[in-house]
């Protein structure tokens, strides 16, 4: 179980050791009997499926929530962690995928407060508190008066100051659960620039990703869990990416590109000279089996189309049509009831009710098939749940396990059995396979391409391209709210989509 | 078994509470001196119980959905006397039939409470700000209605006799309590609409997201409650024979506080009518066992107070474990 072989590797001695960490919620083995090391310098991804254990053994390093056994060394002394002040005395932070930051604080109280490096005196002192963090904010290269209030920050930026937060705790070990999944590919690189800094002096980075190409290009070395196990550590040089799949999977995930194309000729939804207060004159049809791929950078309006789409946002001008009768959304309970259905991005404040169970979550949108005079039909819901949590093989302890105890990607799969049952005619995927694992990600693109063999049509977002290109017939590419290219995917390539999401003149290409 | 107890830890806790609460009262009760009975366990004693705080705990069903659905209403005191002084007035000076004043009365609380639902729903505003509002409104509406003056039925003639001597009985009172607490339960964990409750106060965002029907649920939820404390009102006019401008004044602090020892979060989401109906019988065997052994109103406020507080922060823990 343990590995020994790395030691000599890396100089004499690990900064941190983990030794067999066991953790179980309930009856769920979340981790159990891991022992991992990690070593100054260097960056170390922990990967694995949905649910291997990986943020949880990230929260228990900050101090989150409590090993229920096993020890943990720092330079070779045995130490305790039994929540975040320990975990910050002793030098680690973990970086949160949901910012625990304060939107309405300034950068600096955010970086200051409950910070111990920084003792508070009675009376906040602003310039003493800008002073503290200007050293670290010019560290993680983020070049921002400190008075300005987080929220109006971007995404990105955020993160940067939770890592300067970080620094200014002398952090040595920084754990990054899902960092870069909500980032932008910009941000993203901007991060591995900081996180390239820390490495070279001397930082241990833990980072925790699904998204392979990111995980080759900036780890040293990888660990990898499977079902709260640890499974083995090597360096990243020495790892072929399908040996890294097939230890975390535990069996050959072929990537397998798309069968074959379900586009009929039959236009299902059209969209003419669509306009709204951050679109311009977005055209195109949609036809009956096409997956139609929406590329673009963050702020490009591809949400904003969803939104419009599912009658979120006002519409200016232009004309949309659902089986050629015109198609006006006046809300989503509307949208639905037309026949179009959006999976939102964000699960947790768009999609899921974190307290209620797995059960109440997939059905709640369907729920008017369900029932009989107002109340639920018990038996027939449980078997549909049931169903739908085969065909997203959905991993959770039971029906009536709260949403809130799935990890992410399992969290993913509710959300979109919820959607499976809908059946609209249109789906809206907003990038349905942000924070899910390698195997979980082709089984989303099996469902997408099953529902496309039905004859629905799917709108599809995402920000990494090869998926687009796997998944799609034709990619619709917007840049600031414009339409700049719509391409046909097997004749375009990654490059190609790129230039036209990034380029600054906007001319519009027809279809 | 073990992930039965997880799910339903709260309600585990409250009925603990329950039963602490009970074996206090019967240890503290003072004893009939001739026959050595404990007044507290007397038959008569618990009826008694129970028909005085049938009222609030009828409320308390509805405000909980209310709560669930992360919502408040803070006009059911005042509704409560309206719908009192309505039901006083049918019966004494418009000469209404029974069922006739009944029915008006709880139909002017559920007017209220459908009042109270639309601006909410439509209006976009808090809940909180909309009901503190209507629940100062219909008091000055009930006074205006009343003169204040209080409309005694004991004078009003047979037909007002027949009504408080029918509806003041404790089977009355106590049946039609324990018939809508298990309606109640029923909507809330077997029907569309008990899920979309909860699932509204789980997260209003994404509800919008799931295509749920929210204004229909706002609105049904404080008509409601609305209409229960219409029954209230009837049933607080009835034991006290009296229509009352100034009754329930501060009423809707005790129903949210029997839903808040009941287990419901007021931040919405997660709560049980099973846990009210506990909440409603911690506070009454705590005002009961209060009053026999002479503990003053004021003293008595205060250890409410200590009890709200040990039951929230109970449950804090819990939600934070
Ligand atoms: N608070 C909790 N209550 C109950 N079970 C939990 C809780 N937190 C995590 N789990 C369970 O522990 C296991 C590991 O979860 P964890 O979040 O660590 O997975 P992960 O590797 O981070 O997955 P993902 O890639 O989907 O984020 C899962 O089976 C999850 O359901
Ligand atoms: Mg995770």
């Amino acid at each position: 179980m343990t590995d020994t072989s790395t030691t000599s590797e890396k100089g004499p001695q690990p900064i941190l050791r983990a030794r067999n960490v066991g953790k179980s919620f309930g009856g769920v083995h979340a981790l159990r009997d891991v022992s991992i090391d990690v070593y100054a310098g260097e960056v170390h991804a922990i990967v694995g499926e949905n649910g291997a254990g990986k943020s949880t053994f990230g929260k228990i390093l900050g101090g989150a929530i409590p090993a229920d056994s096993g020890s943990f060394e720092l330079d070779g002394r045995t130490v305790t962690i039994c929540n975040p002040i320990d975990a910050q005395q002793l030098g680690i932070t973990i970086i949160f995928q949901e910012l625990d930051l304060f939107p309405n604080l300034s950068v600096a109280e955010n970086i200051a407060i409950r910070n111990l490096a920084y003792s508070d005196r009675l009376l906040v002192n602003r310039k003493r508190m800008a002073e503290f963090c200007l050293p670290m904010l010019k560290r993680v290269g983020l070049d921002v008066d400190p008075g300005t209030m987080l929220g109006d920050l971007h995404l990105g930026h955020q993160q940067l100051v939770a890592i300067a937060r970080a620094l200014s705790m002398n952090a040595r070990v920084i754990v990054f659960d899902e960092s870069t999944s909500s980032l932008s590919d910009e941000f993203v690189e901007n991060l591995f620039q900081v996180i390239d800094l820390l490495r070279s002096e001397g930082i241990a980075c833990i980072f925790i990703s699904h998204k392979m190409e990111e995980l080759f290009r900036i780890s040293d070395r990888v660990t990898v869990l499977r079902d709260g196990e640890y499974v083995g550590s090597r360096p990243a040089s020495e790892l072929p990416q399908d040996e890294l799949i097939g230890m975390m999977v535990g069996r050959k995930v072929s990537e397998q590109t798309r069968a074959e194309s379900h586009a009929a000729g039959e236009v299902l939804f059209e969209c003419t000279g669509l306009r709204t207060r951050r679109l311009h004159d977005i055209s195109f049809t949609l036809h009956r089996g096409e997956v139609m791929g929406l590329a673009g950078l963050i702020g490009a309006g591809r949400g904003e189309l969803g939104k419009a789409l599912f009658g979120l946002t006002r519409i200016v001008g232009g004309q949309m049509s659902l089986e050629s009768r015109p198609y006006l959304p006046r809300s989503p309970r509307h949208a639905i009831e037309l026949g179009v259905g959006l999976v939102p991005r964000d699960r947790k404040t768009e999609g899921l009710m974190m307290q209620m169970s797995v059960r109440d979550n997939t059905t709640l949108a369907s729920l008017s098939d369900l029932n009989a005079l107002g109340l639920i039909r018990q038996r027939e819901e449980s078997t549909v749940v049931e169903r739908v949590g085969t065909q997203t093989r959905l991993r959770a302890s039971g029906a009536h396990a709260e949403v809130s105890s799935l990890s992410g990607g399992n969290q993913q799969k509710v959300l979109l059995g919820r959607w499976l049952l809908v059946e609209p005619k249109v789906y809206f995927f907003d990038d349905p396979t942000r924070g899910v694992d390698i195997g979980a990600k082709h089984d989303i693109y099996d469902l997408i391409e099953q529902q496309a063999a039905r004859g629905k049509g799917v709108l599809f977002v995402s920000s990494e391209l090869p998926e687009l290109l796997r998944c799609c017939d034709r990619i619709l590419v917007l840049n600031q709210g414009k339409q700049v290219a719509l391409l046909q995917s097997d004749a375009t390539s990654a490059e190609e989509i790129l230039r036209y999401a990034t380029s600054q003149a906007s001319q519009a290409v027809a279809s | 078994m073990k992930s039965f107890v997880l799910r339903n830890r709260t309600l585990i806790q409250s009925s603990a509470g329950l039963l602490v609460i009970f074996v206090a009262a019967i240890l503290l009760s003072p004893t009939d001196l001739r026959t050595d009975e404990v007044l507290f366990l007397k038959a008569d004693n618990l009826t008694n119980m129970l028909r005085v705080s049938a009222p609030v705990a009828i409320i308390a069903l509805g405000m909980t959905l209310v709560i669930l659905t992360g919502g408040i209403d803070l006009s059911v005191g005042s509704t409560l006397a309206f719908c009192s002084v309505v039901a006083a007035l049918g019966l004494s000076e418009w000469n209404l039939g029974i069922f006739a004043a009944i029915l008006l009365a709880i139909l002017a609380g559920g007017a209220v409470g459908l009042l109270n639902g639309s601006l909410i729903a439509w209006l976009k505003v808090q809940p909180f700000v909309i009901t503190l509002a209507s629940m100062i409104g219909v008091r000055g509406l009930t006074r205006w209605l009343s003169n204040n003056q209080n409309i005694q039925l004991r004078t009003a003639g047979e037909v007002a006799v027949r009504f408080f001597e029918f509806f003041s009985q404790k089977t009355v009172m106590i049946g039609l309590f324990v018939l809508l607490a298990a309606v109640f339960a029923l909507l809330l964990s077997g029907t569309v609409f008990g899920r979309y409750v909860r699932a509204l106060g789980d997260n209003a965002k994404a509800s919008v997201y799931a295509g749920l029907p929210i204004k229909r649920v706002q609105i049904a939820v404080y008509t409601l409650t609305g209409l229960l404390a219409g029954l209230a009102g009837v049933l607080t006019c009835a034991r006290t024979t009296t229509g009352n401008p100034n009754d329930g004044i501060a009423a809707e602090l005790d129903v949210i506080a029997v839903v808040v020892i009941g287990g419901t979060s007021l931040a919405g989401g997660r709560g049980s009518i099973v846990g009210t109906v506990i909440g409603a019988l911690i506070i009454a065997i705590l005002v009961n066992i209060l009053g026999l052994r002479n503990v003053g109103a004021n003293e008595q406020l205060m250890l409410k107070a200590v009890i709200i507080v040990v039951a929230v922060v109970m449950q804090h823990q819990r939600t934070s474990s």
